[in-house]
């Protein structure tokens, strides 16, 4: 049996505590399925001593407990793990146990909803409008659950530059906050700091701790900001932020 | 009857446990005791299990009240311990007395200390942890008045033979002081960093007034980064040592934003990172370079240490009949907080 449909992947050290796995095949887009596959593998496997798995773009963090498993025999079992993904790749491929869910999230843009839409606009040569238009145009695909308190981190609008971080970060961005930097994409589930640059804000609730999970979304998983007006906020405000489909449940993929 | 713990003097005091590991998964940071060993420390020696909750006081002095009568640990940063105004040994078992006020006054040497329960408190959990999270708002921080439900209750403690101490259990105590040597190893990004990386360990580094339990920023002399290339978000393990600007390391510790795009130039060990917990404003922190073998050796030794002194307790628990019949007796659950 051949092991050369495993992904391609580098494996390093960070800590006694974590190794960190990076995807490194020439298509980001396989990487991101690597890694998020990878994480998914560790989470079902549920072994002695691991503590979980980080994925966002072409790398996971694989956390664990050193009185129980070394980083030598995590690493084993990383690539364990990788060799069941590539000879089970057509199997698996695109499917998870819940399917996808679709998000819209309605946005109030600019003004005091998104005090940096003016200098976003500027910075990339384009009206207002046009960088409304462009963040709302298309559908984003969730990559991973950033911080501050499981962020959904997307690639960005088709903007024409990337967009720079602010030069002082603000102290507070309010939850519901929409945001971009660089090529992404971004809303805050909870009030924390943050550099990136903000251009709006929704009103529904993203993040509720009486809920499990804590958000709604996961990697995988599509979103569409819908532009509303500033006087409609309020009529959204105390509700959740829910999944257009329903979750279907799809079989289990044995492993 | 219903027993509680008032908290008379909150300082700066949380409920926590050893933290969230489901959280990360999340994007929540695992959080909990920053100084792992000191709190399962402080439950092992109230014949608690490791992740029990404790409560865990920052440099500020504390005090609280119960209407039982308890068994309690105070460990972490040396301090003075009073129980109904009798100075008490920390790293020990106590008895505490029905209506006694426990006070912890002093912290000095260290930052943080922990205090464990006989039977611990209730505290709401969030994925399974009651450890604080600031940036989403969840968890216990003590206030005046503070009632804290308790769901067991020991009898005093005394040694019926002789008047000496019932304890004397001499567990080895973490290195806590104004000069500390914290253990670390290479980072996965350490190569960017070229021969600049080696003044880690070249000279000590001053710990900032604005150090917390997200991470701690350190003042010295800075490696710097050869690319400025900008990194995709990646998730960081708690530990590690970054570069973010031009004035500053940071060290993140148990608080941390699960991902970032700053460069991993090192990692703090497990026991570097209780080192750190201790780490006052002032003081001065030196790396040590280690492996991740050696590492894990280290730890694991200081696991056995902790599982040793785990048996030893349960033993002289047994002989004095707490953690069975009729030691100590099972309360009627508090009413929710």
């Amino acid at each position: 049996m051949s092991t050369n449909t495993a992904p391609a992947v580098e494996i390093h050290e960070s800590g006694d505590s974590a190794v960190r796995v990076v995807a490194v095949s020439a298509d980001p887009e396989r990487n991101w399925e690597t890694v998020h596959r990878l994480a998914g593998w560790l989470d079902t496997c549920d072994a002695e001593g691991l503590h979980g798995a980080v994925p966002t773009y072409d790398s996971v963090l694989v956390e664990f407990d050193p009185a129980v498993v070394s980083a030598k025999q995590l690493r084993a079992f990383v690539v364990l793990g990788l060799r069941q993904l590539g000879l089970r790749q057509l199997d698996l491929a695109g499917s998870s146990a819940r399917g996808s869910l679709e998000f819209e999230v309605p946005v109030a843009y600019g003004g005091d909803f998104g005090p940096d839409l003016e200098k976003v606009a500027e910075q990339q040569g384009i009206t207002v409008a046009e960088v409304i238009a462009l963040h709302s145009a298309k559908s984003y695909t969730i990559r991973c659950m950033g911080a501050p308190a499981g962020s959904p981190m997307m690639d960005g609008p088709d903007f024409p530059l990337p967009v720079p971080r602010l030069e002082d970060p603000r102290l507070s961005v309010p939850a519901g906050a929409i945001a971009v930097a660089g090529r992404q994409a971004v809303i805050a589930p909870a009030t924390a700091p943050g550099g990136w640059c903000v251009i709006g804000q929704t009103p529904l609730t993203v993040l509720d701790l009486g809920r499990d999970p804590l958000v709604p979304y996961r990697p995988g998983d599509t979103l569409r900001f819908r532009p509303i007006s500033h006087g409609e906020f309020d009529g959204y405000v105390g509700s959740h932020l829910e999944a257009l489909n329903p979750a279907t449940l799809l079989p289990e993929v044995a492993l | 009857m219903k027993g509680r713990i008032v908290v008379e003097q909150p300082g700066n005091s949380v409920v926590t446990d050893l933290g969230r590991f489901r959280g990360p998964r999340f994007g929540l940071p695992v959080n909990g005791a920053l100084d792992q060993f000191s709190a399962r420390a402080a439950n092992i020696l109230t014949g608690n299990p490791d992740n029990a909750p404790v409560l865990e006081v920052t440099a500020l002095d504390f005090r609280m009240r119960a209407d039982q009568d308890l068994l309690i640990s105070v460990t972490g940063a040396p301090l003075t311990l009073t129980v109904g105004g009798r100075e008490q040994p920390q790293w020990e078992p106590v008895s505490v007395r029905a209506g006694e006020a426990v006070a912890i006054r002093g912290i000095h040497t260290g930052l943080r200390a922990y205090l464990a329960i006989h039977g611990s408190v209730d505290a709401p959990l969030l994925m399974g942890s009651c450890a604080p999270d600031t940036v989403v708002g969840f968890g216990l921080k003590l206030a005046e008045g503070t009632v804290l439900g308790i769901r067991r209750s020991v009898a005093p403690l005394r040694q019926p033979y002789f008047d000496i101490p019932l304890f004397r259990l001499g567990l080895e105590r973490p290195a806590m002081g104004s000069e500390l040597v914290v253990d670390v190893t290479d980072g996965p990004d350490v190569a960017e960093f070229g021969d600049s990386a080696s003044l880690l360990f070249a000279s000590g580094y001053t710990v900032s007034g604005r150090s917390n339990h997200i991470g701690l920023r350190l003042g010295g002399q800075l490696p710097e980064r050869m690319s400025s290339a900008e990194v995709l978000s990646r998730g960081v393990p708690v530990g590690a040592v970054e570069v973010p600007n031009r004035e500053e390391l940071l060290v993140l510790h148990r608080g941390r934003g699960v991902t970032a795009g700053y460069p991993v130039l090192a990692v703090a060990t497990s026991l570097g990172l209780d080192v750190l917990a201790q780490a006052r404003p002032g003081d001065v922190v030196r790396f040590r370079k280690t492996t991740v073998a050696e590492a894990t050796l280290a730890y694991r030794a200081s696991m056995r240490q902790l599982e040793s002194l785990r048996t030893t307790v349960n033993t002289v628990f047994k002989l004095l009949g707490v953690g069975d019949e009729p030691g100590w007796r099972e309360l009627p659950p508090a009413i929710a907080i």
